[in-house]
């Protein structure tokens, strides 16, 4: 489909995002999409030319000379480079985590940001269940009482956003200054001084000034500002006592699982505060050890994790060869450990649109260079959408020349598109595999349901339709049918026999399958698995049938604490990094902000402090309140928002506390309109008991309706609220920003998410 | 308030005077009758009486624009085991046809004076139950604002309230065609015409008197039985209508009917009279509306809606 | 008597996320605007502010997933002036849209807010338990879509056996109104019907 006012150039750019569509054949599209491709970059070369991400049109486009991708933090946040430099595993692998089972002998859990009902796949609140009636004990640490406290809590500790860096720090500042090896041991020496570096001066990495250790930051000796609970408290919010309690009740409890969110990550400037979760950890005794861990990234392997280390099913590949470099992009480094990063054209997440609509960018610190983007290509996702700076996002997709978007439903990226090309889901192709389940059932067979609706082709189809209009070798971008490539998967899937060691194939290929299969052009090898494979065609996935103590249970880091010689972390040091220089220099390199190899807490740029004009005398400022952003029932991010079943059912409130809205003359069910520096949007208010007063959250994924006229975006897009403010390795701080709020008095008429047309831009004839 | 509940708020309020209307017509008929014969007392009502019928037609008609269904209408009578809606309707269809019934021997005088008076009374008695069933619809726990001894009370005197005063604005107007048609026949119509103004606004004035009792009591009951914030609504979010509906029906039946008194003791003020009669009935009837509308407006369901 | 069938609402568990009513909804057809599931979220408490902090003061909330409770006196059959509704010898409460003409008396006589108006076809709509999949031998929709397993049906006087007589927490009516084939377990912070402290914390356009 192709938008109306669109032509070769451009074509009134200006009406990106609210133009009429009007439908073309697929010859003419891809032909159309070819051309511009091949003009644009015969007038301004491949670093014009932006790949949003999704699907395989790089696949094309790299065998095409190339285009500029992005890199961003997403759902990790700053965990990635912290995690990747101070432990040695990256960002989404779950390696902290112990098995499962093991966390039934947990007496407390404490859970920092941690939703687990709405912001994990599979079940993590039933497995809590399971401990609880363990008689484990819950405490949430978060400024939301959420759906996961409202069933699990035993405790709710509300805190300020930004600030569980702080907390976490008076809590360190409590075992230091408590703990007495004889008479009252809080602090767990032994694996300090053996498995970390940088606690005390006496366990300094080489070349390290022992000034700088960790402990003497925390009593103040040098900076002259003890981090005492009352410290902490002024600035989370908790009252100093149970700060003190907590830490005491944490490092006297044998059996602790303490965990972070991802959550707490995405934020502005928190580059230090998973090494501060985890030097907790480490000094409260809760790293290795049975029933103990210190987590991070309650991701879709919940409290089953330990991915990296060992999958009890484990996914095969699905064999498509790589074409190669994308010569745009000077060097595919590792983005979380290149130092210094290696100078690309490669754009940061949190400042792309910027990047795009100024045409410059920072490649490292300091490195500004021009840049000329005048294609962008959304193979799929929803960055526009889902990335901070929306309003730039905007403006930057009206300023190219030309764009593209691949979807199934018309998606913010598509909206703002010149051509959109409809692509199928796994139902409408030869299914797909679905590699993110817990490490027990690693594997989801998505099969086709139906033939593809309307016209929608798969994505390899597209990239090798373009490939060949752009006069590349096609059969390098699709060598292998779909199915084929699913197939490979599920052959090359593994699973842990009883022995918790050895392996065996997960499915048995009989030689009949393997001739139904040629039939259908998929060529297999006859195997011998656990299942038959039309079992586990029917089934749809595979689970391991799991009791306690059996062979899979894993306890986190439990070698590396018995052994730290034999058994190094897989980082530089070998050893947990409390002091890292390593991961100072990457954040210098990246020339956002500046943090010291110590965990030392940094205020985020829209954090608590900034809500004020002088915090020293408590005077707030033009944009009081915290805002942050949840994920919401009514769509995984941004998907789904279209189903007025979901929007009836989710209204895509704003939640603020019956406090600060008395303040404001607020109402139950008003509109009210939040301003932040970045944006504006008008959304119903729930008044809710549930949230810290001074906080307040905008759900997250709300697709974008703008009101051209006021500025004013009418469906609560998370986006347009968080503005571009890149810190540390790039982050996308979501849950950091200023707002005022006020009843909204404007000529708008909002009327409730599920009366609101959906985003149908062609009804069939 | 849509459409479904104007429906509603014209089906009872109509429903309501026709039996009204039709039981003061009888005693009015019936004192008159002994006073001046038979045949001054079908002069005095018959061409009321026939006004009766449009009215509690146009009621009903009304009464299918609040349903979702109207086809099926008929279907509704068939649950009158249980449900007062049923029986609602059952006495509607009734009265109508009793009410016919009798208008048509009346007008056509079939039948003797003593058998047309059984089922005028036959018809009358179906008319009150017919009332009674119409506030009965309304008694139900999960509705406490209505849910109250003061429905059924209310939904009486409006009827009687309306029914007296529709008959005397009927009763000017026949009077003013009889005199049209045949000024011979005008003067004892004058006296009888003022002798039935008299009791009519004798009986307004104590009907009024029996509404401004029941109307707070109501509201103290609805604070008394959980229905508090129906109460609430009628001092607050309403209290203007409210404040509305009561001096328009003190207006109507109380000071216009004691004008209307006065107006009537003696002979000469036709004209006078005749305005205040019009205008007492027109007050009440938009001040009853005005109590309908906020009977609905005020309503509160109790549990989950 | 026979068999009565009823649901036991694990309100303990329940973690709001309202996947029982969007599935009763996918598997009826149902408009966005007809819910026969809904889950209603209850909550309170207040705070107090120390030294520029706000500290929670008992604050607490609860999700209850309601539907028609099927009850053992239903009134909405009592109210209905055509039969279109009527109560099964199992207990299921069923309304015959052919019968129905769209009075809508039943939604005034249901504390549950059960019987719901379809605008488009003049008629009531409500809760038929699944009786298509029931006859197959299936669980209601509402059943098999709950995560935490909280929706359970069966005979209620088995599932009275099994979790207690509790019919009535805030917010939900006094069971003494229709007597509902319902058995509630309650969650750690639920209160008593008519006596909550707490109130309704969906928008009204979200319940």
């Amino acid at each position: 489909m192709k938008r109306k006012n669109w032509a070769p150039g451009g074509g009134k750019k200006e009406l990106r995002g609210k133009d009429e569509w009007v439908r073309i054949s697929w010859d003419e599209a891809l032909t159309l999409v070819a051309n511009e491709i091949i003009r644009i970059q015969a007038k301004y070369g491949n670093k014009s030319i932006f790949v949003s991400g999704g699907s395989e049109i790089g696949r094309a486009l790299t065998l095409f000379g190339g285009y500029v991708p992005s890199y961003g933090t997403t759902s990790g946040g700053s965990i990635h480079a912290t995690k990747t430099t101070i432990l040695g595993y990256t960002g989404y692998v779950n390696a902290m985590m112990s098995d499962r089972m093991d966390h039934r002998k947990t007496t407390l859990f404490v859970h920092w940001g941690l939703n687990s009902i709405s912001s994990s796949g599979g079940n993590p609140t039933y497995n809590h269940l399971q401990n609880k009636k363990n008689g484990a004990k819950i405490i949430a640490i978060d400024p939301y009482y959420t759906d996961a406290a409202q069933v699990l809590a035993d405790e709710w500790i509300p805190i300020r956003p930004n600030t569980d860096h702080a907390m976490v720090l008076g809590m360190a500042y409590t075992l230091i200054t408590a703990d007495d090896p004889k008479p009252n041991p809080l602090i767990d020496w032994d694996f300090l001084n053996r498995c970390t570096l940088g606690f005390d001066k006496d366990h300094m990495p080489t070349g390290a000034d022992p000034k700088e250790n960790f402990k003497d930051y925390v009593l103040g000796t040098y900076d002259g500002t003890p981090k005492t609970p009352e410290w902490a408290s002024a600035i989370c919010g908790i009252d100093a006592a149970r700060i003190r309690s907590l830490a005491l009740e944490i490092a006297k409890t044998k059996n602790v699982g303490l965990g972070m969110s991802s959550a707490t990550a995405r934020q502005q400037n928190s580059d230090s505060w998973t090494q501060m979760f985890y030097t907790f950890g480490a000094m409260s005794g809760h790293i290795g050890k049975p029933g103990s861990f210190t987590a991070d990234g309650y991701y879709h392997q919940n409290f089953s994790g330990l991915r990296c280390l060992v999958d009890i099913v484990q996914p095969g590949s699905s064999g498509l060869p790589s074409v190669g470099a994308n010569p745009v992009e000077e060097k595919a480094a590792d983005v979380w450990t290149a130092l210094p990063q290696v100078p690309g054209t490669r754009l940061c997440e949190s400042w792309m649109w910027k990047a795009i609509a100024d045409g410059k960018y920072q490649a490292v610190k300091g490195q500004w260079r021009d840049l000329n983007i005048q294609m962008i290509y959304h193979g799929g996702g929803a960055k526009l959408q889902t990335v901070d700076g929306m309003s730039d996002g905007i403006a930057a997709h009206r300023k190219v020349e030309f764009v593209v978007s691949q979807s199934q439903i018309l998606t913010t990226n598509s909206k703002y598109a010149d051509i959109v090309l409809p692509v199928t889901t796994p139902w409408e192709r030869d299914g797909g595999m679905v590699i993110a389940g817990n490490r027990e059932f690693g594997l989801i067979w998505g099969q086709q349901v139906t033939k593809p609706l309307f016209e929608a082709k798969d994505d390899l189809w597209i990239a090798a339709e373009i490939g060949k209009r752009l006069g590349v070798d096609a059969t390098k971008i699709a060598p292998l049918s779909n199915a084929q490539l699913v197939y490979n998967q599920i052959v090359g899937s593994k699973v842990l026999k009883d022995d918790g060691k050895t392996t065996e194939p997960l499915v048995t290929i009989s030689d009949n399958d393997v001739k139904s299969l040629a039939e259908a052009g998929v060529v297999v090898k006859p195997q011998a698995g656990r299942v038959a494979l039309a079992k586990f065609q029917e089934l749809g996935f595979y689970q391991v049938p799991r009791k306690p103590g059996d062979n899979f249970e894993v306890v986190a880091l439990k070698a590396f604490r018995e052994d730290p010689v034999k058994n190094p972390l897989p980082n530089k040091s070998g050893k947990l990094d409390i002091h890292s220089k390593t991961l100072a220099d990457i954040i210098e390199s990246r020339g956002w902000s500046t943090i010291k190899p110590i965990p030392a807490y940094n205020p985020a740029q829209e954090g608590y402090e900034a809500t004020f004009k002088d915090f020293k005398a408590k005077v707030k400022g033009e944009y009081p309140l915290q805002l942050y952003t949840i994920h919401y029932y009514r769509r995984s991010h941004s998907v789904f928002d279209n189903i007025l079943t979901l929007r009836r059912a989710f209204p895509h409130e704003f939640f603020m506390n019956p406090i600060d809205a008395q303040a404001r003359g607020i109402q139950h069910g008003d509109i009210v309109l939040i301003r932040s520096r970045h944006g504006k949007t008008i959304r119903p208010v729930s008044l809710t008991e549930r949230i810290l007063p001074g906080v307040v959250t905008l759900p997250h994924g709300a697709w974008v309706e703008m009101d051209e006229a006021s500025g004013i975006d009418k469906a609560g897009a998370d986006n347009i609220i968080n503005g571009t403010v890149p810190t540390g390795q790039g982050t996308s701080g979501w849950n950091t920003c200023n707002v005022q709020v006020e009843k909204y008095t404007g000529s708008i008429e909002l009327k409730p998410d599920y009366q609101w047309p959906q985003r149908i831009p062609i009804k069939e004839a | 308030m849509n459409v479904r509940e104007w429906a509603l708020i014209t089906f009872t309020i109509l429903a309501q005077m026709s039996v009204g209307s039709f039981i003061v017509l009888g005693i009015v008929h019936y004192f008159v009758g002994k006073k001046a014969g038979e045949q001054q007392a079908d002069e005095l009502s018959d061409r009321a009486l026939l006004a009766i019928g449009p009215v509690l037609a146009l009621g009903m008609a009304a009464s299918l624009l609040h349903l979702g269904n109207p086809l099926n209408a008929y279907k509704a009578v068939t649950n009158l085991g249980t449900s007062w809606l049923s029986r609602e309707i059952f006495f509607g269809v009734l009265f109508a046809v009793a009410g016919a019934a009798f208008a048509v021997m009346q007008w056509k005088k079939i039948a003797t004076f003593q058998v047309r008076n059984v089922i005028a009374m036959v018809a009358a008695g179906i008319g009150i139950a017919l009332v009674y069933s119409m506030s009965m619809v309304y008694m139900m726990p999960t509705r406490p604002g209505w849910n109250l001894i003061t429905t059924p009370v209310s939904f009486f005197a409006t009827t009687l309230l309306l029914g007296v005063l529709a008959m005397g604005a009927a009763f000017v107007a026949n009077y003013w065609y009889v005199q049209s048609k045949n000024p011979g026949c005008a003067s004892e119509q004058c006296v009888l015409l003022r002798d039935s103004l008299r009791w009519i606004a004798i009986s307004s004035i104590v009907l009024l008197g029996f509404q401004f009792v029941v109307l707070p009591l109501s509201i103290a009951l609805m604070a008394a039985s959980g229905a508090t914030e129906s109460a609430a609504m009628f001092v607050g979010e309403y209290g203007a209508l409210f404040a509305l509906r009561l001096v328009l029906v003190f207006l109507g039946a109380g000071v216009l009917g004691i004008f209307v008194y006065r107006e009537a003791q003696s002979a000469g003020h036709e004209r006078m009279m005749s305005v205040l009669a019009y205008g007492a009935f027109a007050f009440v009837l938009v001040g009853e509306i005005v109590g309908r509308f906020l009977f609905y407006a005020t309503a509160t369901h109790f549990g989950l809606q | 008597m026979a068999k009565q069938l009823g649901f036991h609402i694990n309100s303990s568990v329940c973690a709001n996320c309202k996947a029982c009513q969007v599935a009763c909804q996918d598997k009826n057809n149902l408009p966005a605007a007809i819910r026969w599931r809904r889950v209603v979220l209850y909550g309170g408490g207040g705070w107090v502010e120390k030294d520029g902090r706000w500290m929670p003061n008992g604050v607490f909330s609860y999700s209850v997933s309601f539907a028609c409770m099927h009850c053992e006196n239903p009134l909405c059959v009592q109210a209905c002036p055509t039969g279109a509704l009527m109560k099964r010898a199992d207990g299921v409460v069923l309304i015959n849209q052919d019968q129905c003409v769209g009075c809508r008396y039943c939604e005034w006589a249901c504390p549950y807010g059960a019987p719901q108006f379809n605008e488009a076809k003049g008629v009531m709509t409500k809760c038929n338990f699944c009786e298509d999949l029931l006859a197959q031998g299936q669980n209601p929709a509402c059943v098999d879509a709950c995560p935490m397993r909280a929706i359970e049906y069966g005979d209620i006087a088995e599932l009275r056996a099994k979790y207690g007589t509790l019919a009535e927490v805030e917010p939900l009516p006094s069971a003494s109104i229709t007597l509902p084939h319902a058995v509630v377990t309650p969650h750690r912070n639920a209160q008593a019907s008519g006596t909550g402290t707490g109130k309704i914390m969906n928008l009204p356009e979200e319940l």
